[in-house]
């Protein structure tokens, strides 16, 4: 059977910049797994380089649902069934929620399904007034994680990264977020949850979580890892 | 021999009452003085104008009929009418102290009213060959009045068909608004998309104290037509201009637009939304006179070109000594959409007065690839990610022309015009 996400030996490199040197990660269809890392350690950067950000240099394999979408264009690995959270969400000036969702309907595997999960997540997700507003263009922190959060949920993806979902939001949007994320668990879909601290992780139930120094994972295992880091910070790991 | 001598101006002048026919045998005279502008003339700096008038005849009368505006069809209860071939064609229409009506009759029958809008806002015939044409050879074209309070019961939509082929055309639009008085109107410029003439629009606007005057113009002649067209507006005290362009169509459309904030705490809102393509040549001439204290303006234009399309936007802010306390703003963002196309933005501040608020902003620059990548990673291909940002490039401007019942329509035709763009592989 195959997994959500599958990542084997990755590598990737800014001209001279070696940023990946070889990375392994496995997130099995129904598990939500944490990636944790210091600040530099190359999180986004895989981030990017699995959605297909042609400024990076990549090697190596990338299995969404089975299907390799390394050497494929940015818009057909989305349609593959992987989807990016940014962590720094693009602003898209002119162009609201609402334009972005019926694009998103319009391309999706199956249209109707897809305007059913629109209509759900923008109930469960309280969307109704952002979705005339720009994409990303004068929203708080939270508001664009949220909208993160629906988009992810239009698109119906097989493996979701979401990069530093956490960043920059108080405790109480951070639960929020945690929540969010807990709610997307199913058997369709495998979610890696990247995060710098370990304190949304406390709202969550992560599965596994893997630690990346340097560009390589150096530690995969128990949720107690987390607990590791959080008291004993990354000198632990490296 | 010319097709523009005496005899043409003399007949077109047939109903002038005296003071227009000093003023069109004057202008005759400077147009028979005046040569065809060079690059050398600041002014046409980035325009070649490689023709002659006498590549054209005048027109001989209204011939074209393009069948109901289109545009009109957005507007709640217009007052239609229509210039043809730079003549008015059609009933004029009386409200309340509200008229609309051809400019050649009123010149006759309410000529001082005409006189008073046209000393306040006429445009120099000693301009420039066209400026002396169109007051030596036009005439006609539609004078809208309101007077001193009255609030038009409707909006007057403008349906100006330009020229038969081979026809130079010199249509009028007189706008006044008297004391507290408030106008709207819409102009839609267009012709056949194969017509070959030559346009020679002009708009006089008057404002007066505590007026306010909103005024749309579509410019969506065929490519094959030059539209040279020019705007005056003076502003009286606490009075308000709004003004909107739409650049679609023509080879060479340019429109020279001088704004005068006269009265104390007068405004004006300028935007404009443009889109080259083919070898067309959009170039946008405006300026802003503060005069008055306490005067405010604000330009804002966006415009995009692809193929070997050329747009030219020279915006100047002139305050005057005794503009005191005057915010001016103007913004111009350009989007270069194929490597043939280019966009010169050139924002001039000339500031005398030493108490005013000034800005400018000015970009010219291809589409965006990070929102490309966010777009696209949400399953978009890159056509649609270009076509959305391109559709929201625009939406800034929409959002803020006078008549927002236009902004559906005009969306419609840019999005068209690069969706047809992309189908054929030019962007
Ligand atoms: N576009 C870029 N230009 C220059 N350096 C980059 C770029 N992207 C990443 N890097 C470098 O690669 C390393 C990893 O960065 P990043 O993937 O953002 O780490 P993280 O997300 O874990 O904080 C850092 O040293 C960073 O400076
Ligand atoms: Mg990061």
């Amino acid at each position: 059977m195959s997994n959500a996400l599958e990542i084997t030996n990755l590598k990737a490199r800014l001209g001279d910049l070696e940023i990946l040197k070889g990375i392994n990660i496995t997130v099995p269809f129904g598990e939500v797994h944490a990636l944790m890392g210091p600040n530099g350690s190359g999180k986004s950067t895989l981030t990017h380089v699995l959605m297909g950000n042609d400024a990076y240099e990549a090697s190596g394999s990338a299995l969404v649902g089975g299907i390799e979408v390394m050497g494929l264009p940015v818009f057909e690995r989305a349609r593959s069934g992987l989807f990016e959270a940014f962590q720094y969400p693009t602003e898209v000036p002119g162009v609201s929620l609402d334009d972005l969702t019926v694009e998103m309907i319009d391309v999706a595997d199956d249209p109707s399904a897809a305007r059913t999960r629109a209509e759900d997540a923008s109930q469960f997700l309280g969307m109704d007034r952002f979705m005339d507003r720009a994409i990303n263009t004068s929203l708080s922190g939270g508001e664009k994680k949220r909208s993160e959060m629906f988009q992810l949920a239009v698109a119906g993806p097989k493996a979701a990264i979401l990069d530093e979902i956490d960043s920059g939001l108080d405790v109480d949007a951070v639960r929020e977020v945690a929540t969010m994320v807990e709610s997307l668990r199913s058997p369709s879909l495998g979610v890696l949850v990247i995060t710098h601290y370990s304190r949304i992780l406390r709202y969550m139930n992560p599965d596994r979580v893997h630690v990346m120094v340097d560009g390589r994972v150096v530690e995969s295992g128990g949720p107690e890892i987390a607990e590791r880091l959080e008291s004993e910070g990354y000198a632990a790991v490296r | 021999m010319s097709h523009f001598d005496q005899a043409v101006s003399t007949t077109a002048g047939v109903n002038d009452p005296a003071w227009r026919s000093t003023a069109r045998s004057t202008a005759f005279g400077m147009f028979s003085d005046d040569a065809m502008p060079t690059q050398d003339d600041e002014i046409w700096r980035y325009v070649d104008l490689d023709f002659v008038m006498d590549d054209y005849r005048p027109s001989a009368g209204a011939t074209v009929d393009l069948g109901d505006d289109p545009l009109a069809a957005h507007i709640p209860n217009p007052t239609v009418v229509r210039v043809v071939d730079g003549l008015f064609v059609g009933e004029d229409s009386f409200a309340e102290g509200f008229t609309v009506m051809s400019l050649d009759r009123a010149a006759a029958e309410r000529s001082d009213m005409v006189e008073v809008a046209l000393d306040r806002s006429g445009i120099s015939a000693d301009g420039d060959i066209f400026k002396a044409a169109s007051a030596a050879f036009g005439g006609d074209g539609v004078f809208v009045h309101a007077a001193r309070g009255i609030v038009a019961p409707s909006v007057v939509a403008i349906d100006i068909q330009a020229g038969s082929n081979g026809t130079a055309s010199f249509p009028h639009v007189v706008i006044a608004a008297e004391e507290h008085a408030d106008v709207s109107v819409v102009v839609h410029l267009r012709s056949h998309v194969d017509t070959e003439a030559l346009i020679v629009p002009q708009f006089s606007i008057a404002v007066g104290d505590g007026a306010r005057i909103s005024l749309s113009l579509v410019q969506n002649v065929g490519y094959g037509v030059r539209s040279i067209g020019s705007l005056h507006a003076e502003i009286g005290s606490d009075a308000l201009f709004r003004f909107g362009e739409i650049g679609l169509g023509g080879r060479l459309a340019r429109l020279h637009l001088d704004v005068g904030l006269e009265g104390r705490g007068s405004a004006a809102n300028v935007v404009g939304a443009y889109f080259g393509e083919q070898d067309q040549i959009l170039d946008y001439r405006y300026f802003m006179r503060h005069v008055g204290t306490n005067t405010r303006s604000d330009m804002f234009l966006k415009g995009a070109v692809e193929d070997d399309a050329r747009s030219v936007f020279t915006g100047m802010i002139r305050i005057e000594e005794s503009g005191q306390k005057t915010e001016a703003y103007q913004t111009n963002r350009n989007l270069i959409l194929s490597d043939g196309a280019s966009a010169q933005s050139v924002p001039n501040l000339e500031i005398l007065a030493n108490d005013v608020k000034c800005g400018h902003g000015s970009t010219v620059g291809p589409l965006d690839l990070e929102q490309k990548y966010y777009l696209m990673s949400r399953g978009l291909s890159p056509d649609s990610a270009d076509r959305l940002q391109v559709r929201g490039f625009f939406e800034e401007a929409l959002g803020k022309l006078p008549h927002p019942e236009l902004a559906t329509p005009v969306r419609e035709w840019i999005n068209r015009k690069y969706e047809t763009a992309q189908a054929e592989g030019r962007v």
